[in-house]
Formats: structure tokens, sequence, C-alpha cells
């Protein structure tokens, strides 16, 4: 809602939602319609456009088939849905539908990766070989980030579908597709660290069957971070050199905030377009896909993201539980 | 205990005694027992009640500094059975919900789930228990809490705190842990007053005995201190915690609070057993100002910035 405010020509005219809280900050926002049932936002879709859904994971493909069903483009959070059985109604739902689904598979928008798939494409490193990607965050025990206390549907596996795989290492996997191409998992290993019900921890081993790149991907839940750090890093390696997110990722995240920020006063100043979230730096992907998402409505072009993305990201997380299951 | 206690016999020892106690080795129901006869500790009522209150203020586990160790705790029900002869009587470890923190959950991943199982002992949330309104005046401003009755009847009530920095009050340990205690899950409530709701609450409910984990320790990072404070006022573990991390316990402002509501007199108070110099040389200091001010202004500047840019402030930075 709040990165819909800097996309031009976007409007948020109705918000869903429990909450009473977020209801009456939504108010403040400026939202006229507001309903404690999304069935009740999506009675009315000739004054919409598209929805974005940002619900618990159990919630997804249901709420996504009856945004489709009731015409709208959908924007959906990750996971697409936590199992394949589910993504694959959604696949379906879309090509009945006719509608633009996209899924919010935000890190491939991030200016360091961005910046990386570029110098790839462009041979700098030669033939990419492996690629090592690691997330390891609080994952839903950030302060903040996360409702306050943690919603009960976080501890439960059948409502999350899963654990950390689903959450950071689905990222991480499609960030392995996106640079290798497809992803199958060769070996799996998931650990409960925190006394979860779900893994907390998980290191897959990859392989693509398209470009034969190799990769680990390395995700947990069980470090307790604190801004403005972020243990994320992603590395491609070539015969000719390797790339690394932290070669693009600024130093101090304080310098960075106060140079972007500094630059957004004078193109206020100078009576220019802002790049909202840019001094917060890993912030600013969401808008960039959310934007990405809208231009593809207007121009009638096939998202970045589809739900085949989310299907195939699903596929390889549901394999690696198998693999891992006793 | 035995005569001497470091350079002094039992009978100079003042009420307020805090002890310092160095865990060297794994053996630590022998540093607990140490740091118990440090302070004189004895029992001399008869006690069908033990709660114990560790610091499970969120889900992190001890090596990160946040929450009470329950290897700790285990070591504190083994002495209590074992040199105090309590070993009949029921034992229970209690937490109460916070606004970010169910206690059901903080058991269950913290390992106080199997510490119950293995010590034989009870796990209670305060949050769900019998309370009773207690309302206190502190500098002028009513303060109204649910209080645990279990906590007002106890026998014995042992404050297992954690030694931490916190922007808010600069320093949380054992007078805080007692804030902790408070039936109402939502505590952010008090944090407009929470110096004064610290030292109002520390007027209702008195532990017997306060033990801190300061086997790691929080400053900006988790740090090894492998130390154990003991002492049977909340208020004097307090000054002392303040001193070892590097504070003048005078400038913090809930401790003298505390004092003038008569928690506790520094004058009235001594340190005996470790070096705390030695300890205070361990801890890395971060200063006060900074720690209470830095993130205040850098959300001020933040909202200065947006409101001039028009730019998105996230969610997670305005909380």
């Amino acid at each position: 809602m709040y990165n819909c405010k800097h996309i031009e020509g976007v409007s948020v005219t109705a918000v869903a939602d429990q909450s009473k809280k977020l209801l009456s900050k939504a108010e403040g926002f400026g939202v006229k319609k507001l309903y404690t049932d999304y069935h009740d936002l999506l009675k009315y879709p000739d004054s919409l456009d598209a929805v974005i859904i940002s619900l618990p994971n159990f919630l997804h493909r249901e709420s996504v088939e009856v945004a489709l069903e009731a015409g709208l483009n959908v924007f959906v959070e990750k996971p697409l849905a936590p199992t394949v059985e589910e993504c694959e109604k959604i696949v379906k739902c879309v090509e009945k539908s006719g509608r633009k689904l996209m899924v919010g598979h935000s890190m491939r928008f991030l200016d360091a990766v961005e910046r990386m798939k570029d110098q790839v494409a462009d041979g700098h490193i030669g033939s990419l070989e492996t690629i090592t990607a690691e997330e390891i965050l609080n994952g839903p025990f950030s302060h903040g980030a996360v409702p306050s206390p943690i919603p009960e549907w976080w501890f439960n596996p059948e409502t999350t579908g899963g654990g950390v795989l689903l959450d950071l290492g689905y990222h991480m996997i499609d960030l392995f597709r996106f640079f290798a191409g497809d992803a199958d998992v060769i070996s799996s290993c998931l650990d409960h660290k925190m006394n979860l019900p779900m893994e907390d921890a998980a290191i897959l081993l990859l392989r693509s069957k398209s470009s034969n790149t190799k990769g680990i991907i390395n995700v947990g839940w069980y470090q307790q971070s604190i801004f403005p750090s972020f243990n994320f890093r992603f590395i491609a390696h070539g015969n000719a050199g390797f790339i690394s997110t932290d070669q693009f990722t600024p130093k101090n995240m304080y310098v960075h905030a106060i140079k972007e920020g500094t630059k957004n006063l004078f193109r206020k100043a100078t009576g220019r377009k802002i790049r909202a979230l840019s001094y917060t730096y890993y912030y600013e992907q969401y808008i960039k896909e959310m934007g990405l998402f809208f231009e593809c409505i207007n121009k009638d072009l096939e998202p970045p993201v589809t739900a085949l993305d989310g299907l195939r990201t699903v596929e390889v997380i549901s394999k690696a539980y198998l693999m891992s299951s006793p | 205990m035995n005569g001497k206690v470091g350079n002094m016999s039992v009978q100079e020892m003042k009420k307020d005694t805090v002890g310092l106690t160095k865990v060297t080795d794994d053996n630590l129901s022998t540093h607990v027992a140490r740091s118990f006869d440090l302070i004189n500790f004895k029992i001399d009522r008869k006690v069908e009640s033990i709660i114990i209150k560790p610091n499970l203020c969120y889900y992190w586990d001890s090596f990160t500094g946040y929450t009470t160790d329950p290897r700790l705790v285990a070591s504190i029900i083994d002495v209590l059975r074992e040199k105090y002869g309590l070993d009949k009587v029921n034992i229970k470890i209690a937490e109460a919900d916070a606004s970010a923190m169910r206690t059901s959950h903080a058991f269950k991943m913290l390992g106080y789930e199997r510490l119950a199982e293995e010590k034989h002992v009870t796990l209670t949330n305060l949050s769900a228990e019998r309370t009773t309104t207690k309302k206190v005046s502190i500098m002028g401003k009513e303060i109204s809490y649910e209080v645990p009755e279990s906590l007002l009847s106890a026998d014995l009530f042992v404050n297992v705190p954690k030694m931490k920095i916190m922007s808010a009050t600069i320093l949380t340990c054992a007078l805080k842990n007692i804030f902790g205690c408070i039936a109402t899950p939502r505590k952010l409530a008090y944090h407009p007053i929470l110096e004064e709701a610290i030292v109002g609450i520390n007027t209702i409910l008195k532990p017997h005995l306060t033990i801190v984990d300061g086997m790691i320790a929080l400053s900006h990072f988790p740090v090894k201190m492998n130390l154990l404070v003991s002492g049977l006022s909340p208020f004097s573990v307090d000054w002392t915690v303040a001193k070892i991390m590097g504070y003048n316990p005078n400038r913090i402002r809930f401790l003298r609070l505390a004092r003038q509501e008569r928690l506790g007199d520094p004058d009235e108070m001594q340190i005996i057993g470790e070096n705390l110099t030695d300890f205070k040389n361990k801890f890395p200091h971060v200063n006060a100002f900074r720690l209470k001010w830095q993130n205040k202004l850098q959300l001020k500047l933040l909202r200065t910035y947006s409101k001039i840019v028009d730019d998105v402030i996230p969610p997670f930075l305005e909380t």
C-alpha cells in the first residue's frame, strides 16, 4: 500500500484486513473502502484493476483464485502457495482467467542482483559454473517487520506449509533459477535449531539441467540480525571470474542513506521525480517489482515473474522436503 | 556459610551484599552454590512453594545475550534441592506474555519445556494466572498493575535476570525482570512511564533472591562474561551491574527513582567475591547518550526527510 503511493497512475481504493489497527492506518492513508473480509472487497471488482495479496501462506490459493475469477489482475507475495498441487491449480486458473498474475520474487529486483545479472549476461565471468546463495536472518522473528506478537499461523506447519526453506530458501532458489535457467535438488539438509515444528535452517545442493550450473543454498531463521546488517549474499562463479552482491551492496548503510536521501532532496527541489525508498537500499526492490506489475497491466505484457516461476520454485522445495524426510 | 567470605567474616557483612562469582567450568551448580554462599543466603522459614522467574523476553536463546540460560535455572533448582533440602517442594518456572512474546512459544523454543521435564518442575504463564490489581504512586504518577497472586504468596521467589543494555532504560537486569512479571501482555502501554513503572512494580513484588545470568551478557553484541551476580536486593544487584557495564548508577534514572522510593541504598551495600573491575574491563561499554537517543534521532531525521521529499518510511523502521 505504501509502495503504491510512488507508482504513477496507481491509487489504492480499497483495503481488506482482519486487523482494525491496520484498517485505520489504511484510512489515514486516504483509502475510503475498508473491509474486514476480502470476499466483500471482491464483490465490487468493476471499480478495481488489480489486487495485491499479502495474506498468510495457507490463504494464497483460495484468495488468488477468487480474485482471478472476479476478473482482476493479481500480485501475490511469495510463496505462490505452499504446495505443488495448489500452485498447479493457480497456474491453471491464471490461464483460464486471461488475467495477469505476478509473484513477489522481489530479490530479482534488488539493485545488486540486477547489476550482477547484466554482467553475467554480458559474459564478464565467462561461463557460469557455480552459484552460492545465502540468506541467514531472523525470518518471522524480526521485530517490526512482522506484526507483534508474531501471528500464530507462523508457528504452525499446517498454515505456513514449511519453514525457512519456503520462506528465505524460496528467494534463493528463485535467484538460482533466474541465473542458471532451472533448478533441481541433488541433496537437502534441514535443521531445527530453535525447537520449532518446521525447519529453521536448510542447506541445499542444486543443479541446473539446462546449463549444468551447480548451486549451494544456505538459509536460516536462527540469526538475530540487527539493522542495518543484512546477511544476504549471492555469488556467481564463472570460469573467467566471479561476481558477488557484496561488490555492489553499500558498505555503510548510513552513508548510503544520507547520499540517496540528499539526491532525493535535490530531485524534489528541482521538480523531478524522487527515487522512492532508495535510501533503504533493500526496500527499493519492492517498489520496483510493484511498478513492473502495473506496467505489465498497462502495456499488456507478460509479468517478469509468473505463476509458473512460483510453481517451479515450490517444486524444488517440495522435492527437498521429500529428500529430507526420514 | 563458613566463617569468611573474601576478606570479610559473616558477622561483618552488611544487609545488601552483592556477590560476584566467576564461572570457570561447566560445573555450574558449584558456582551457583558459591554465589549463594557469598551473600549468605539462608532459608529461615518453611518453604512450600518456589517460583523462579527467568528473563524470556523473546525467542532468542541465551547465546544471543537476550534470555536466561536454562542451564542456570536447572543449576539453581539443583542447589535449592540438594543444599537447602527443598527436594519435595513444588517449583514453578514463571514468565508472563509480553507485547512481542508469547510464553508458550518461548518455553518451547528456549529449552524450558525440556528443562521442566528433566527436573520435574512446572512451567507457568503468569498472564494466564489469577491476578490482583495493585496501584502505586511513583513521582506523582498513579500506576496500576495486574499482579499474579502466585508471586505475592510464593514462599521463595527467585529472580534470574539477564544482564543487558536497553535503549529506553540504558540497562535491564534485576528490577526490569520484575517488571516482566506483570500479567498484562501489552507492557508497551507502560513504556511512556517505563522507569516509574519498573520502580512501582518493585515496590509490590519482592523477590527473596536474585541471581543474574551474566555468563553471556548483551552489549551491542553478546559477550562471554562468565559471571554470576547474586544478591538479596534487586536494587543492589542492578547498582552493581550498572558499574560492571561502565555506567555511573547515579545517572541511571530508574535506579535514582528506586533509591528515592527506598528500594535500596548504595551506602548500605557492599560487593564481594570477584573483582568488579575485571568484569568491567571485559564488558564493551556503550555510551548512554548514544544508546538512548541514537534511534530516536534517526527516526526523527527520517520523518523530517520523508515529509520534505514525500518518500516512504517502511513500517519496519517506524517501530
